[in-house]
């Protein structure tokens, strides 16, 4: 899946944060913080090539229930992109 | 005029990683001073120096090179964030190479500035690859007392550039420290920081230069205590409403019944700030500190390494106390004295810092008094 924005996922006192590089400006409302699943979901990106893929993904990892683990997947897309990042 | 009704915090987050850091013992922000030079020559300054200075120092700044590494060797091991400060570091001819290395690291790069610098092609690089914050140190309101202060006739130009910046979309934050030389620009100040949408982090309280002068000489380019109090309240009636003004006034009123002289000794405390406890300074020669504003503790990580010298850092500012007097003071919290204070106004940590009692006092005094006239009288703010 294209990113549009340039993003580098850093590990940080056991936390992970995307930090803004290149061109892109970094939002002053808040860090981005990745929950867990967060960044499992960013580090396959890249590799995927819709949310299904994502979705078999996740589903491969943990032990959960499909339409959990599918409306997870959906909300952190879904923020992805109202921040124009997806 | 919009004015504020609340203090503008840093997000919460920011906190959290700092005490996890300082429980983990990593250095989650770190400042790189990456020059002393600056095209100002602002009086009151703790850093500045010209070429010739320098080089009687016989010390020499770090090279692009050894930036960069300290920069990774600290990214390892753990930093998060780092500012990028001067002298005016826009002056360093390599400024890009070093600011684009880190920031290709994934650091949260912010950047000090005098502002004066950032347009054409500096201005044109920067956007290119935008920084996480630039704060930008506003002067004066007016070409005057930029010309009288800083000695450059650049304020039409700094003001374009914050402009710049805002539109943008840079993050943009202004400094503003009061001083004799632009206490008259207050109110113009707070005008343009209005009008260009810019947060304005303003303080009356200058440090004495005690990097540049070991025997404090300069201290006369501030204000007496009493007036950097006076100056720093009458910037807080500009910026807040009068309901914000009072009720940050509360903890104030309990405190008149207290005398100066009579400060209760407890036992002495060491740093409570996040001075080389989750973060560290590198100076433009090399030397890290816990806080730019202290001469000392210091470490060599260029001899011994980063680790090492964080190591020797969080060892040294352990063994820091405090005055013992200040530990027992009932204004604590309306004075907010720190170890630097303490070491930059009396050459010891665990001395009492009588310049931030005086001003401590002040404070207390004419707050308490603005707010009597207000309680008393219903009297408009412009009437204080």
């Amino acid at each position: 899946m294209e990113l549009k924005k340039e993003f580098l996922k850093r590990e940080v006192a056991g936390e992970s944060f995307l930090v803004p590089i290149g061109k892109t400006i970094y939002d002053s409302n808040g860090l981005y913080l990745l929950t867990e699943l967060g960044a499992f979901i960013w580090d396959r990106l890249p590799e995927a090539r819709d949310s299904q893929d994502i979705l078999q993904a996740v589903l491969a990892e943990y032990e959960v229930d499909e339409n959990i683990a599918r409306a997870d997947v959906d909300e952190f897309l879904d923020k992805l992109r109202d921040m124009g990042i997806l | 005029m919009n004015k504020m009704n609340a203090n503008r915090t840093e997000p919460l987050l920011v906190s959290y990683l700092h005490s996890k850091g300082a429980k983990l013992k990593l250095p989650i922000s770190g400042t790189f001073e990456l020059t002393a030079r600056c095209n100002f020559n602002c009086p009151m300054c703790y850093v500045h120096m010209n070429q010739n200075e320098i080089h009687a120092t016989q010390r020499r700044e770090l090279t692009t090179e050894e930036w960069i590494q300290l920069a990774k060797e600290a990214k390892d091991r753990g930093m998060f964030f780092a500012l990028l400060t001067g002298g005016e570091p826009f002056l360093r001819r390599d400024f890009f190479e070093i600011y684009s290395a880190m920031k290709s690291m994934g650091l949260m790069i912010s950047i000090n500035t005098n502002g004066s610098l950032l347009q054409g092609d500096i201005r044109r690089q920067l956007l290119e690859n935008p920084p996480f914050r630039v704060n930008l140190s506003l002067y004066g309101g007016c070409a005057q007392t930029y010309r009288n202060m800083c000695g450059q006739d650049v304020f039409e130009q700094v003001t374009e550039n914050i402009k710049a910046l805002k539109t943008a979309g840079v993050d943009v934050r202004l400094n503003l420290s009061i001083t004799p030389y632009n206490r008259q620009d207050l109110e113009k100040i707070f005008k343009i920081s209005q009008e260009l949408g810019v947060h304005v982090k303003g303080t009356g309280y200058m440090y004495p230069p005690a990097r540049r002068n070991g025997d404090r000489s300069g201290c006369e380019n501030r204000m007496s205590p009493e007036e950097a109090a006076s100056s720093s309240l009458e910037w807080d009636l500009l910026r807040f409403e009068r309901e914000e003004f009072v009720r940050r006034a509360e903890k104030v009123k309990n405190l008149m019944k207290f005398e100066t002289d009579r400060c209760a000794v407890e036992p002495d405390s060491g740093i409570a700030c996040r001075a080389g406890s989750s973060s560290f300074w590198i100076t433009w020669d090399g030397r890290m500190l816990p806080c730019g504003m202290m001469p000392k503790p210091e470490a060599f990580p260029l001899e011994i390494g980063f680790d090492a010298a964080w190591n020797l850092i969080l060892m040294k500012t352990k063994e820091i106390r405090m005055p013992a007097e200040c530990a027992g003071c009932e204004k604590k919290s309306v004075c907010g004295v720190c170890a630097a204070m303490c070491i930059a106004e009396t050459g010891r940590f665990d001395r009492v810092p009588t310049y931030m009692c005086r001003m401590t006092d002040e404070t207390i005094r004419l707050t308490n008094l603005i707010c009597q006239k207000w309680g008393d009288k219903n009297n408009s703010r412009e009437d204080v």
